[in-house]
C-alpha cells in the first residue's frame, strides 16, 4: 500500500540531509518522510553523491532503530535544547513527572494556608517554606544514592561538576518557575511576595558548596536545618506581630544575595571533588 | 609487551580500614582475572583504577595517561568501559535509550554518529532485537548486557568488569563468559569475580586479592600449580588441612598439607586460590 504525501521535505533540506548537516527536530520529520515517499527518496538519490547516499542510508537506518523521545525530551528539543543535552536532563531523577506532581501540590497546599490562615496579610509561611524547594530538588538530582547511574556517571569523561550544573540549572527553573507561579497569585502582597527568591538561591548554593564536605544529604539537610532555625530566631526577635520577618527585609534579603554568591564562589572552587566519588560513599 | 595499566603502592584507607596495602600492577591486553573473597579490596581496587576514587598514595597510568590531573583523568576516561557491581539503570529508558545515555556521558555528541555506535554495542551483546524495550521489562541477564554495553561505548582499550557474572543463572553466565571473551580481544579487560570457574575459561592471567594486598601474581596454570601435591581425598573431614567440603560423591575433598599416605587429587585453580588464601575463602569458595 502507499501512502500519498502531501508534503515534501523541501531541496536544500534534502541537500543539507544528504551533507548530514539537517539538525533535529527537521532532521527526524525527514526520516520519517522519506521512508515513505518515492519522490523525496528520488530527489535525495539527485542529489547527493554516492559515498554521501550511502552514509544517508545507514544513518537513516540507524534513526529508524532510535526510539523517539519521550514527552519531557520532546519538549527541550523544541525549545532549542540539544538533543545530547536533553538526554541527559530527561535522566535527572527529580524532573520527572512524580516529583514536579509533588512540588506543585506543595506549592498549593502552603499556599491555601498562607491565604486562609489568621496571617493573610502576609506571605510570611509561603516565603519561608518556598526556598526549600529548589534546595531539596537539587540535592535529589545526583548523587551515589539518588542516581542509579551515578557510578557509572562518575567515570565518565563529562566532568561532573558539568553535569551537576546542568541538572542544577533545570531543576531550578523548574523550581523556581513553579514558585513564580505560585507567587503571581499573591498579588496584595507586591515585590514583597518574591522575597523567597534569594533565599533560595542562597540556600542551593550553600548546599552545594558544602555537598563535597558533608555529602549529599547531610550538606542540604544541615542548610535546610539552618534555614529553618535562623526563621525562628528572626520571629523569636519580631518586634511586632506583622512586622517582617527579618530574612525577608531589605537587609536580610542583602544577606541572602551576599550568601548566594560566596556559596557560588565556593562551588566553582571546589568543582574538582564533584568529578569522583565522594570520600565514604566509595 | 608495553602494559596498558601500570600501577605501583597504590593505598587507600577509609578510616580505619585498610582498603588498598601498597597494590602494585601491570596489565596487558587480554582478561586478568581478581579473585578475593568478600572485603578483599577488589571493588576498592576497580574504582580506583576506573578513576571513580584516588588513593591515598601510589600512582598508576592507564594507556600512557595519568590520571593525577583532571587532564589526565579525562583521558583515561575516554579509553575506559566500567561495569560496576551494581550497574544502576534509569527503568524508564528503554536499552536503547540507557546506552545512548552512557555514549552522551561518553562525548558522543553527534546524533548519527552516536546511534550508530549505540547499535553496534547493542548487537555486540546480542541485544539488538530488544533494545526499544524498557529496561524495567528486561531480565537480570539481559540488564547486565546492556550495562555491558554501555561499557563498550566508544571502543574503549580498558575495560573493568566488577562480577559481571554474579546473579546470572548458568546459561546467562556462560553467556556472560562469551560475551567477555569476545570483548577481551584486543583490549585489556580485568574482570573481578568470586567465581574461579570465570579465571578459568577466561583468564591469561590471575591476581588473588586478601586484606587489600595482592597475595598472587600470575597464570591461572601457575595458581593451580601451587596447589600440586596438596590437595587429598578422605572419608572424613581432616582436621589438619587448612580447607576441607564434602563433594558431590560424599568424600572430604582437602587441601592443605597432606598426611603419609593420602589419597592424592589432582589440583584445580580453586586449590590453589585457597592455599594462597591460606584457607581463608574455603567456606565462600565452597558454597
Amino acid at each position: 500500500m502507499s501512502i500519498e504525501n502531501t508534503w515534501h521535505v523541501a531541496e536544500d533540506d534534502l541537500r543539507a540531509y544528504a551533507r548530514g548537516e539537517l539538525a533535529a527536530p527537521l532532521l527526524w520529520s525527514a526520516d520519517a518522510h522519506l521512508t515513505s515517499c518515492a519522490r523525496c527518496r528520488g530527489v535525495l538519490a539527485g542529489v547527493s553523491d554516492v559515498a554521501a547516499l550511502d552514509a544517508g542510508w545507514e544513518r537513516l537506518d540507524a534513526e529508524l532503530d532510535a526510539p523517539r523521545p519521550g514527552w519531557f525530551e520532546g519538549l527541550l528539543v523544541r525549545l532549542g535544547v540539544a538533543d545530547h543535552t536533553a538526554r541527559l536532563l530527561a535522566a535527572t531523577p527529580v524532573l520527572r513527572r512524580s516529583w514536579l506532581g509533588a512540588v506543585v501540590s506543595v506549592l498549593v497546599t502552603t499556599f491555601v494556608i498562607a491565604v486562609s490562615s489568621r496571617a493573610a496579610h502576609s506571605p510570611t509561611l509561603f516565603l519561608a517554606f518556598t526556598p526549600l524547594l529548589p534546595l531539596a530538588g537539587v540535592a535529589l538530582s545526583y548523587g551515589p544514592g539518588l542516581d542509579p547511574t551515578y557510578e557509572m556517571a562518575v567515570v565518565s569523561p563529562t566532568h561532573g561538576f558539568r553535569l551537576l550544573m546542568i541538572r542544577t540549572v533545570a531543576v531550578l527553573a523548574a523550581g523556581l518557575g513553579l514558585n513564580g507561579l505560585a507567587t503571581l497569585a499573591l498579588p496584595d502582597y507586591g515585590l514583597r511576595a518574591l522575597a523567597w527568591l534569594l533565599p533560595a538561591l542562597a540556600l542551593t548554593a550553600s548546599g552545594l558548596a558544602l555537598t563535597p564536605r558533608l555529602g549529599p544529604v547531610l550538606a542540604p539537610s544541615a542548610v535546610g536545618g539552618a534555614w529553618v532555625a535562623v526563621l525562628l530566631a528572626a520571629n523569636a526577635a519580631q518586634p511586632g506581630a506583622d512586622a517582617t520577618l527579618a530574612p525577608f527585609t531589605a537587609a536580610g534579603q542583602g544577606v541572602s544575595g551576599a550568601v548566594a554568591a560566596l556559596g557560588a564562589g565556593l562551588l566553582f572552587l571546589f568543582r574538582d571533588r564533584f568529578d569522583v566519588f565522594p570520600r565514604g560513599a566509595a | 609487551m608495553t602494559p596498558t595499566v601500570s600501577a605501583s603502592g597504590l593505598s587507600l584507607h577509609y578510616g580505619a580500614t585498610r582498603a588498598l596495602d601498597d597494590v602494585s600492577l601491570r596489565l596487558t591486553p587480554g582478561v586478568t582475572g581478581l579473585l578475593g573473597p568478600n572485603g578483599a579490596g577488589k571493588t576498592t581496587l576497580l574504582r580506583v583504577l576506573a578513576t571513580a576514587v584516588p588513593a591515598d598514595r601510589g600512582a598508576f597510568t592507564v594507556l600512557g595517561h595519568d590520571p593525577g590531573s583532571a587532564r589526565g583523568r579525562q583521558e583515561v576516561r575516554r579509553r575506559l568501559g566500567y561495569l560496576p557491581q551494581t550497574p544502576g539503570f534509569h527503568p524508564d529508558f528503554t536499552a536503547f535509550e540507557f546506552v545512548d545515555y552512557v555514549a552522551i556521558l561518553k562525548e558522543l555528541t553527534d546524533r548519527g554518529a552516536r546511534h550508530r555506535e549505540v547499535r553496534r554495542v547493542l548487537e555486540e551483546v546480542d541485544l539488538g532485537d530488544v533494545r526499544g524495550r524498557r529496561i524495567k521489562k528486561l531480565s537480570g541477564g539481559m540488564r547486565q548486557r546492556v550495562a555491558l554495553a554501555a561499557a563498550l561505548v566508544g571502543d574503549p582499550g580498558f575495560l573493568v568488569l566488577d562480577e559481571p557474572t554474579v546473579g546470572l543463572d548458568p546459561e546467562q553466565r556462560m553467556r556472560f563468559r562469551e560475551l567477555i571473551a569476545r570483548a577481551g580481544e584486543g583490549r585489556t579487560v580485568l574482570l573481578s569475580t568470586h567465581q574461579t570457574e570465570d579465571v578459568a575459561m577466561l583468564c591469561h592471567r590471575v591476581l588473588v586479592m586478601a586484606s587489600g594486598a595482592v597475595r598472587f601474581d600470575g597464570t591461572p596454570a601457575e595458581l593451580t600449580a601451587r596447589a600440586a601435591g596438596r590437595v587429598w581425598s578422605s572419608t572424613q573431614r581432616d582436621p589438619g588441612a587448612k580447607a576441607g567440603w564434602r563433594t558431590g560423591t560424599g568424600t572430604f575433598r582437602n587441601v592443605g598439607e597432606p598426611p603419609a599416605g593420602a589419597e592424592l587429587l589432582e589440583p584445580t585453580l580453586q586449590d590453589g586460590y585457597l592455599l594462597t588464601l591460606d584457607g581463608a575463602g574455603a567456606t565462600e569458595v565452597a558454597a
